[in-house]
């Protein structure tokens, strides 16, 4: 059963376009086209406004939490172009960091799993996406992938970071050897995953199964089994489930989870990767978890509006 | 399988109405937020078609349960200052059941039954098993109830009108729980045999269904009982509830306030006594059972063919009951209340030594004879009713989608499975049942800010995926003080999920370091390993001790032990303390060596030797000689290293005190120099 427990007015004065809660669920950052990030305590279903945080000259598209071993930091990305690193200082909340290497809107920031470091990927509509990593004493290191996808790239997301090999204890002064991998949608109808080789980003697999602009993807949170699951969605209406059942990243297979009959803008994973959020049409947002026969069904819709229920339950066929 | 059972449920987010909106939304640990937004970047925006044409799903097959539906009605009014677009993000969430506090005590003991029976003796097969496991149901149930009393209690004295309308529906809901949990105990766990079941089943039937006793009560209490309107609604209820005794008991009243009936009610009364019914014991075979059974049934059947009872409509309705008349049963609808009551008086009257596999016939029919084609069934009907037939699936899955948390089929599906009931049944991602409710379960509880301890004793028990949950989910408990951080931990260490461990000490040396409190950052760097945030706290000591002349948290700097060594800075700042205890405790050659040692084997920073020769400075004032000529060399030559190094980077007019300092060193040590050049060429005694 899900109920609404809590609404946060954020006075944001324009359209919001993203909301994101901290690791513990304490605390909810929001950005919007009024060009501010607004961060709010929200525990015990309250809500305090901890920091309106101004420095974006345009919309500001996402929000994103970097964990928290780091200390209380935020990225946010922009129409203008920026990329803009808060960090809560003594109690203040203050840039810490400002990239402005994109000729385009920024569109999507991701942070890296924490094993990997403080690394944010970002994904902008100049074709490129940036890779900016915390290297100490407030100095970041940038690594660029242009022209990763023609015309834009709309979305990344991070793979969960896996040791290759055992998992014994490994003494702190010896890195395990990580295998860093992302996936980006972009304009191109594409999917495609990076792999980090030697200190460069190169291009591993390229995924195509949409007909129109990719925006969105997710990479699953992993639950200790062999395979990777992305979702991705795209402008075509679809929502595909992609997996690759080896180890190596070779043969990525996509399940058409739904066709939309409208654009599908947004699919984000649980934090343990059995339901999946998919913004549908018909300002919906459904909820997907993957059944006995391996196949998905859809479990629950959030809708907005006021008592109207069923619209959608009327004359269902299975378009599939 | 695959047929739709039901609709996915909608639940209406309150907010502006406005339909050229969407929804945009994002996870947190344990909740979802939405917001209303307008999707489409300048990168790529595309004008959208918001038709509201039907959305078509593929329903979840056999095995998963999909959340209730509940739409806010009694929704938070829109905004009303008219702005164009709602600024509101919502926050929405399963289980909130487990805020309820009148069922913390639920959650609590069934953790203990659940631990209990993980740990219970497999070894005892057979007959003591099957006891130890109908203990087992048992106890829940009585768990259960115990909530329901709290709950009514809570009910009756409550003042709010909305609070008592929430307490009332729990009660109703836990009733409900008991009921199935009750026959389910009947039918899988004890999985009671034909004579057995149906006193059981007329338990069963007795505790949970129309509550007799107000009315018998009343009726006993009065002056003439026999008289009481409702003497024969009592008589009848204790004929269809098979208790036979009680309403010989209260026929004899009539029998003697009614001279008149005397002889029709001592037939009756023999009648009633000599019912054969099953026993608990085996005194007797089925085929006895059933023979002595015809018998009697034949006689009743004489008795009431030669019209004995002819003048006393209620005494023949009651024997017509006994015959297993369906239509008398029936004409007592009123009395039994529900259906599932109908089924097992039938079962006593007509059938009483049902085998289990032939329930199914009867409650089908019974449910089909008491609603009569006017009302449909409810949940609770199909849910019992998928129990009479022995689908336990099924039952488990109507559960899953009618109660509003896990709570109820992650234990009873548990039970089941302790019961090698449920083996036959493999999920496809490699799970089973069991473990996929118990996951659900333990996954509500980590979102509450004490109960999440209970859900970590759960994960422990899910053998496939019970680990990686745990892990996921135990990174994500806010560690808002010291203590709970710890308690996290201790669960982390004891399970050996070093991973967690680590991330969690750095958490807290994080927060730590922002507050200041550099001790404790310092031991939860050295906790978690981390040479690298060790090395950073380290010198912010040492900085400290600079600026100010004394060290914070000595004592946690002087017990570092072996753990100094995790990062050269470390060690360095454990060493330097000690030199100063070295030196407070005026065992001036030691003290005077290990400085030495700092230098020369590189222990200490560069940056920190002036520091450290200037600390050698009270140790070359000293009356006593303290350095050996080779160390007194030792130090000219770092001093040497030291400003050859720094002068070409000198800017001299910032570094007076640095020259003064150098000089007063250089003083110093050509004046320890003499003095020990004096004294060992002094040969002893002359």
């Amino acid at each position: 059963q899900v109920s609404v427990i809590n609404t946060v007015d954020t006075s944001h004065e324009d359209m919001i376009h993203d909301a994101q809660m901290d690791y513990y669920g304490t605390r909810l950052a929001t950005c919007s086209s009024d060009r501010s990030v607004k961060i709010f305590d929200v525990r015990n279903g309250g809500q305090i406004l901890i920091a309106d945080l101004r420095g974006h000259e345009g919309p500001v598209w996402q929000v994103a939490w970097a964990h928290p071993m780091y200390g209380n930091i935020l990225a946010s990305c922009s129409y203008d172009r920026k990329v803009i690193v808060w960090k809560e200082e003594n109690g203040t909340w203050e840039k810490t960091y400002e990239y402005t290497g994109h000729d385009s809107s920024v569109n999507s920031v991701c942070w890296a799993p924490h094993d990997y470091g403080l690394i944010l990927a970002c994904g902008s509509s100049d074709g490129a996406i940036s890779l900016l990593s915390y290297t100490g004493d407030g100095q970041w290191e940038v690594k660029k992938i242009s022209n990763a996808h023609t015309i834009g790239c709309n979305a990344v997301s991070w793979a969960p970071a896996v040791v290759p090999g055992s998992l014994i204890e490994q003494p702190s002064s010896q890195k395990p050897n990580y295998i860093k991998r992302f996936a980006s949608g972009g304009c191109d109808n594409l999917v495609k995953i990076w792999k980090e080789e030697e200190g460069q980003w190169k291009e591993e697999q390229k995924l195509e199964a949409h007909s129109d602009w990719v925006r969105d993807v997710a990479w699953a949170p992993s639950i200790g089994l062999p395979t990777s699951t992305i979702a991705s969605c795209s402008q075509d209406g679809r929502v595909f489930i992609w997996t690759c059942d080896d180890a190596s990243g070779n043969s990525w297979s996509p399940k058409l989870l739904h066709k939309f009959n409208d654009v599908v803008w947004h699919v984000s994973w649980s934090i343990t990767a059995n339901i999946l959020a998919v913004s549908g049409g018909d300002n919906k947002v459904t909820l997907w978890k993957e059944s006995v026969d391996g196949l998905w069904a859809c479990i629950s819709d959030v809708n907005k509006g006021q008592g109207g229920v069923s619209a959608v339950t009327e004359g269902q066929q299975n378009e599939q | 399988m695959d047929e739709p059972d039901t609709e996915p449920p909608l639940v209406v987010v309150p907010g502006a109405d406005s339909s050229s909106r969407q929804l945009c939304f994002a996870w947190g640990p344990a909740e979802v937020l939405v917001c209303e937004t307008l999707f489409g970047r300048a990168g790529g925006s595309r004008s959208r078609c918001l038709s509201r044409s039907p959305c078509p799903f593929r329903f979840w097959g056999k095995g998963r349960a999909g959340a209730a539906a509940r739409a806010l009605t009694d929704s938070v009014a829109g905004t009303e200052d008219g702005a164009p677009t709602s600024s509101r993000v919502f926050v929405v969430r399963r289980d909130q059941d487990i805020y309820i506090q009148t069922l913390r005590k639920l959650f609590n003991e069934s953790h203990g039954i659940f631990m209990g029976l993980q740990r219970s003796e497999e070894e005892l097969a057979g007959k003591s098993r099957k006891a130890q496991l109908v203990q087992v149901s048992k106890n829940y149930r009585s768990v259960i109830r115990a909530c329901m009393e709290d709950m009514h209690q809570a009910a009756v004295s409550t003042r709010d009108p909305a609070l008592q309308a929430q307490y009332s529906t729990q009660v109703s809901i836990l009733s409900a729980m008991e009921l199935i949990w009750n026959l389910c105990e009947i039918l899988f766990v004890e999985a009671a045999t034909a004579g057995p079941l149906l006193l059981r089943l007329l338990d069963w039937v007795r505790l949970h269904v129309c509550d007799v006793d107000s009315m018998v009560r009343e009726v006993l209490s009065s002056e003439s009982p026999s008289k009481h309107k409702l003497f024969w609604n009592v008589v009848d209820i204790f004929v269809l509830q098979g208790r036979m005794d009680e309403a010989r008991h209260l026929l004899s009243k009539e029998a003697s306030a009614n001279p008149t009936s005397v002889n029709m009610y001592k037939i009756l009364d023999d009648l009633m006594k000599k019912m054969p019914v099953p026993s608990l014991s085996n005194t007797q075979t089925l085929t006895e059972l059933e023979l002595k059974w015809q018998h009697w049934h034949e006689e009743c059947q004489r008795y009431l063919q030669d019209g004995t009872f002819a003048s006393n409509p209620h005494m023949e309705s009651i024997c017509k009951i006994l015959l297993g008349d369906e239509d008398a049963i029936l004409e007592k609808k009123e009395l039994m209340t529900t259906w599932y009551h109908f089924l097992v008086t039938r079962l006593l009257y007509s059938h009483p030594t049902v085998k289990p596999m032939e329930l199914r016939f009867y409650a089908q029919s019974s449910m089909d004879l008491f609603l009569g084609g006017e009302s449909s069934p409810e949940p609770l009907d199909l849910i019992l009713m998928a129990a009479f037939e022995f689908e336990m699936h099924q039952v488990i899955k109507e559960c899953s989608i009618v109660l509003s948390n896990w709570w109820f089929v992650a234990h009873l599906t548990d039970l089941l499975d302790h019961c090698k009931l449920l083996q036959s049944h493999n999920l496809y991602f490699g799970s089973n049942m069991r473990e996929f409710l118990l996951l659900e379960y333990a996954s509500g509880l980590f979102s509450h800010h004490s109960l999440w301890q209970l859900g970590v004793d759960y994960f422990d028990h899910c053998p496939e995926y019970g680990r990686v949950y745990l892990e996921l989910h135990i990174e994500r408990i806010p560690l808002s003080t010291e203590q709970k951080a710890l308690k996290v931990l201790r669960i982390c260490e004891q399970r050996q999920m070093h991973e967690q461990v680590r991330s969690i000490c750095k958490i807290m040396a994080m927060k730590a370091l922002r507050n200041n409190r550099l001790g404790s950052a310092l031991s939860w760097s050295i906790r978690a390993k981390d040479a690298a945030f060790a090395t950073l706290i380290s010198d912010r000591f040492l900085k400290d001790y600079c600026e100010r002349g004394c060290f914070s948290d000595l004592d946690l700097i002087d017990n570092l032990g072996p753990s100094m060594l995790l990062s050269d800075r470390l060690t360095f700042l454990g060493k330097y303390r000690e030199f100063h205890r070295l030196y407070g405790e005026k065992r001036f050659p030691e003290a005077a060596r290990l400085l030495l040692t700092l230098m020369t084997a590189h222990i200490a920073p560069c940056s920190f030797w002036m520091t450290l020769l200037t600390d050698a400075l009270p140790l070359l004032e000293q009356k006593e000689v303290i350095f050996s000529a080779e160390q007194t060399y030792e130090l000219m030559r770092c001093l040497e290293d030291l400003t050859a190094g720094n002068s070409d980077k000198q800017k001299f007019q910032d570094d007076d005190i640095e020259t003064t300092k150098v000089e007063m060193l250089r003083l110093a040590l050509a004046r320890n120099l003499a003095r020990v050049i004096i004294k060992e060429g002094t040969v002893e005694g002359s």
